[in-house]
């Protein structure tokens, strides 16, 4: 009778990289004594948390954060998702601005900031337009593709039954690409979360980025762990709540997308 | 009883679920003789591809014993050979170094491995596709494909597990008119899992019917041949003492389906 | 014939034609102050002045290495590191969320930690670019081997096979091409990272180049360095990542998921 330990070890599995992190952390830090400035005890990471939930600071860089990287990447979706239809469904736009596309593609984000701190100064309006930035031309090449690979019989068939171009395109076109749509605002927002972080660690007085970068200044190991984990966890989080359910209740019902076997 | 080839006494099979053990089969005896071709039919699910997979040595029985020549089995070997139901052919192998890969592991020498594969493209009528991606041919074509490979490994028993399920039904006639000639000429040890009465019936010495899950074995029907060679469609349909045997084995197959 | 070719080839210069036309009309429309945007033709006064003088070749030789250094560790550790994940399922059950979690974490993110630990040294932007490199790598390489079929590997145990040939045979080509999607994107975020950690390390490399003219109101220097970037970023992505994919894909047939 095996599979009772077994069934609990698969279960405590997940947890067991933190768990042999956290101990070596503890046994190290014990032993070692090393100064604040290199390697923080567990206890002061727990410690800054504390800290920072009283005086609110903690809340307010989150918030910040967040703010930012939801005001960026809504554009980015918007303007992506629009652009990105008007290419898809007329060839020789999307054949023009393709090269166009690639290059601001390849320099999207980060490459930015030292000339739109010029514009925009620092703060969030500075972190929102990389945010946008980045996630505009993901979003866009995604949907480009998705609405290019809609089968034609599709949206011809729906016309026959005497819907309107513009019903079709709601109907037909638009769920039709959304699985490519929602891979590039999953994406994207990977990408933007990671400008986000490099925008404030330059470019803001506020935000988790901003946090990390002034534990730096300080010397204080603790403040970067801190904040390293929180930007961890609130990614994870996204991810988990916001974009996993909304694949699950579309794409995945309709059976467009085939989850990766493997045993 | 020397002769086995290979025996399979009071196995039985579970496997671990997160509610607890699920039983797969029922206890299991039989023995299959050298040169012999039998077939195993029975409904989905009642535990034929374990049985198989425990007989090529990828599960290790729950309870009782396989032995292959007289000694246990313990895990998969070169002697025995499997065809897979799923396309199991590497597709970024070609066809010649699919067929080939057998004795590339084997370590077999250039000239064995060319002729080897030159005689089994012919065989299989595989000829002009030697040098095609498996994406390249058709689902008949590649599953000829994974029949070679496992005889270029020349095995003294292949263990094929409905390895013609997911053909179309004009080409899947062909492979198994093809199949019979192949083994016929090659004398090899075949154990051939299907749910298809008629391939069942059509390709084996002895045609073994299994109960529902958890299955035993309920019936065994010899098939007697007449002539040398491998049956052909069309004098096995006009065949009435096959005709016959194949409705003995629809009978009990159909009960199995009215006890669910 | 020879004409229509050349003339597809430079077709796509004229949507850069275009924008630059549109650029100048701001500039010079507008009358934008050069403390916020250059003329293409300050920039391309920049360019050359940057290029004669090698300054631009060793900004962008430093990157390049760095990005190539990074590439080769990250490859030659993450790639084992994900067959030995992907092929147990405990240690795929153990260490798939983590490496979520990690991947949320961006590489840019610990350059702070890095920087207390290494100070402002190629090492720091090293740690930092291999991490955001590595992330995926390990990912996609574990996602590959799990995604191919489990009958793959028995048919070709039932041939006699060894662990080692089957990890040749079947893991590295099956996976090969999941882990070039994992190679294509952690150098998207891997070469982004090493612009931002450039900016902040100021030790050579474009984003020091870029960032260091922001100090000094060089705009034109920022927008040639931009285009450098996005330049060798193409040039990167098109010359090495993309032909590996496309040589797979158009050969195996297997669809990337």
């Amino acid at each position: 009778m095996t599979w009772v330990p077994e069934r609990l070890v698969w279960r405590v599995l997940p947890a067991a990289p933190a768990a042999v992190l956290l101990a070596v952390w503890a046994i190290y830090w014990w032993i070692e004594r090393p100064p604040p400035s290199t390697i923080p005890s567990i206890a002061a990471v727990v410690w800054i948390y504390g800290e920072q939930l009283l005086n609110g600071l903690l809340v307010a860089d989150i918030a910040a954060s967040l703010a930012r990287l939801l005001g960026g990447a809504a554009l980015g979706i918007v303007t992506g998702i629009a652009a990105g239809f008007v290419a898809g469904l007329h060839r020789p736009t999307a054949e023009f601005f393709n090269p166009l596309v690639t290059f601001f593609n390849a320099i999207s984000g980060i490459v930015w900031l030292p000339l739109v701190i010029g514009w925009l100064g620092v703060g969030t309006a500075l972190a929102t337009f990389l945010i946008w930035n980045t996630v505009f031309f993901i979003v866009f090449q995604n949907t480009v593709l998705g609405v290019q690979l809609v089968p034609e019989v599709l949206e011809l068939s729906v016309r026959t039954l005497g819907a309107s171009r513009w019903e079709t395109l709601k109907s037909v076109t638009l769920p039709g690409a959304l699985p490519y749509i929602l891979t590039g605002i999953r994406s994207g927002l990977g990408f933007g979360w990671r400008a986000l972080i490099a925008a404030e660690l330059v470019g803001a007085n506020t935000g988790l980025g901003h946090m990390i970068f002034s534990g730096a200044e300080y010397h204080r190991a603790d403040i970067i762990v801190a904040g390293c984990l929180a930007i961890g966890v609130i990614a994870l989080a996204m991810d988990r709540w916001l974009l996993v359910p909304v694949e699950r209740r579309t794409v995945r019902r309709w059976g467009l997308v085939t989850e990766a076997r493997g045993n | 009883m020397a002769s086995d080839k290979i025996s399979v006494s009071g196995f039985r099979h579970f496997f671990p679920t997160e509610d607890g053990p699920v039983q797969a089969t029922g206890t299991i005896d039989l023995a299959i003789r050298e040169g012999e071709f039998v077939t195993l039919v029975g409904p989905s699910g009642c535990g034929k591809t374990t049985l198989l997979k425990a007989i090529a040595g990828f599960i290790a029985p729950s309870e009782g014993t396989i032995l292959c020549d007289g000694k246990p089995v313990k895990g998969p070997g070169r002697e025995r050979g499997v065809v897979f139901q799923e396309l199991a052919i590497l597709p970024w192998r070609t066809v010649r170094r699919n067929i080939a890969h057998g004795l590339e592991i084997a370590g077999a020498s250039k000239a064995v491995r060319e002729s080897t594969v030159a005689r089994l493209v012919d065989l299989m009528g595989l000829a002009g596709f030697e040098d095609r991606y498996p994406h390249e041919l058709s689902g008949g074509m590649r599953q000829r494909v994974a029949v070679a490979r496992t005889w270029a490994a020349d095995p003294e028993i292949i263990l094929m597990d409905e390895p013609f399920a997911a053909v179309d039904a004009m080409t899947r006639l062909t492979l198994q008119e093809e199949l019979g000639r192949l083994c016929a000429t090659t004398g090899k040890t075949v154990f051939f899992i299907t749910h298809s009465v008629d391939e069942a019936v059509f390709l084996a010495d002895r045609v073994l019917v299994m109960t529902k899950r958890p299955g035993t074995i309920k019936a065994v029907l010899e098939v007697p041949r007449h002539g040398s060679g491998g049956r052909d469609w069309d004098s096995f349909t006009a065949d009435p003492e096959m005709r016959n045997i194949s409705e003995q084995v629809m009978h009990l197959v159909h009960a199995e389906r009215g006890a669910r | 014939m020879m004409a229509a070719r050349a003339f597809r080839e430079l077709r796509i210069l004229i949507p850069f034609a275009a924008a630059i036309a549109l650029w100048w009309g701001i500039k010079d429309g507008i009358g934008v102050s050069n403390t916020l945007l250059a003329s293409p033709a300050q920039v391309w006064t920049a360019f050359v002045y940057l290029a004669t003088h090698g300054v631009l070749a060793e900004y962008a030789a430093t990157s390049l290495q760095m990005i190539g250094v990074a590439a080769a560790i990250s490859f030659a550790l993450g790639v084992p590191l994900g067959f030995a994940v992907g092929t147990n399922r405990y240690a795929a059950r153990a260490l798939e969320g983590t490496l979520r979690f990690l991947q949320g974490i961006s590489g840019i993110a610990w350059l702070p930690l890095a920087i207390l630990w290494c100070g402002f040294t190629h090492t720091t932007t090293l740690i930092v670019v291999i991490y955001t490199l590595i992330v995926p790598i390990v990912f996609n390489t574990m996602t590959g081997v799990r995604a191919i079929p489990e009958n793959y590997v028995l048919a070709l145990r039932s041939l006699g096979a060894s662990r080692l040939r089957i990890v040749v045979d079947v893991y590295f080509p099956g996976a090969l091409p999941s882990i070039v999607v994992g190679l294509r994107l952690g150098m998207g975020y891997g070469w982004r990272a090493l612009i931002a950690a450039e900016m902040l390390v100021r030790q050579g490399g474009l984003g020091d180049l870029i960032f260091g003219a922001r100090t000094f109101n060089q705009i034109d220097r920022i927008m040639v360095g931009m285009i450098a970037i996005g330049i060798l970023y193409i040039v990167v992505d098109r010359l090495l990542v993309q032909p590996i994919e496309s040589m797979t894909l158009a050969r195996w047939g297997v669809l990337r998921r």
